[in-house]
């Protein structure tokens, strides 16, 4: 999840916030809350910091006010759509060794593609970098989990149909969990990239749908805050 | 499952095969993307890192940027100032295009 994450693993983005998918337990939230202390960090807007809000799937906004972290803002999630629970993802995270030696815990590659299937238009030429760039990284050390990976995930339509020529029973095994491989079977490029807009439109139908009676809560939060 | 990803390339940079992928991945994607993909994590870190320097040393705001296909905005969420309480990059000059 987020700008940072997708930047390690070989995409691009300017994110200005950090995000942070969380374990919303008691003692969890306690320890979070004792950091966001530290960094002098503010709620910024609705809904506010609660347990019950972060299990039902909201984000809480906050802002930093330290001297050393002033202005920067962090968003913290426990649920996102389509994605495990918390305790999967983080048996599932990749480790990073920044330089200045600084670790960093980032969701999985196959999760942070699953998490960035969203409404937003921003979200989809970032899916596809993300796994090119991966595919691109492990092209000649191909693995079952990899090429899966890769059939199910990629959006590039060259790369599908090269994928599906190279690991052509993989392909098959798949293709009844993905329309758009049996396209790629025949090197159809125009059919994969139909089947490619079908899929993200579908996916952006979901999570609006996902999304709206949290939207709802949000207006009604909004509300209510204005009033007072 | 858990990997470490240290301060490696990605790829040892030698040989004909090497040559024929990177040809294959400038075709697909471009100069651009192919030498940002070559670039290891600790590498793009850095690099995002200068972009960072520079674009607060504008004035750059903290702020999202406005979105209205995320869930979460609010357009009538106030805005706040500049990174840093300096101002931004102001167009002081411009054609008539």
């Amino acid at each position: 999840m987020g700008g940072q994450a997708c930047v390690l693993y070989g995409a691009a983005e300017f994110s200005r916030d950090v995000d942070f998918a969380i374990l919303a337990d008691a003692d969890n939230l306690r320890r979070l809350r004792s950091a966001l202390r530290e960094l002098q960090a503010e709620v910024i807007a609705v809904p506010a910091f609660t347990a019950r809000h972060l299990c039902r799937g909201h984000a809480i906004h906050f802002r930093c006010f330290h001297p050393d972290a002033e202005g920067i803002r962090i968003d913290v999630m426990s649920r996102m759509r389509g994605v495990a629970a918390f305790e999967k993802l983080w048996k599932q995270r990749t480790t990073l060794i920044l330089p200045g030696n600084t670790t960093v815990h980032v969701l999985s590659l196959p999760d942070l593609v699953v998490a960035k299937k969203t409404q937003r238009d921003k979200d989809w030429p970032m899916i596809r970098r993300l796994v090119e760039a991966h595919y691109f990284e492990h092209r000649r050390d191909p693995n079952r989990a990899r090429v899966a990976f890769w059939l199910t995930e990629l959006r590039t339509p060259e790369l599908i149909v090269e994928v599906a020529r190279q690991h052509e029973r993989a392909c098959r095994r798949l293709a009844s969990s993905r329309r758009l491989l049996s396209f790629a079977l025949s090197a159809d490029l125009e059919g994969v990239n139909r089947e490619l807009a079908n899929e993200e439109a579908a996916e952006r139908d979901e999570d609006r749908r996902y999304w709206s009676p949290l939207r709802k809560e949000l207006e009604t939060l909004r509300h209510s805050n204005r009033g007072k | 499952m858990v990997a470490i990803v240290r301060n490696l390339p990605i790829e040892p940079v030698t040989g004909i095969g090497h040559y024929v992928l990177m040809r294959f991945i400038v075709e697909l994607v471009g100069e651009e993307w192919a030498e940002w993909y070559r670039l290891s994590p600790a590498q793009r870190w850095r690099e995002t890192e200068k972009l960072w320097q520079a674009y607060l040393m504008l004035g750059g705001s903290l702020d999202p940027e406005p979105d209205s296909q995320s869930p979460f905005h609010d357009p009538e969420a106030p805005r706040s100032g500049a990174a840093h309480g300096r101002p931004g990059v102001r167009i002081v000059r411009r054609s008539r295009v």
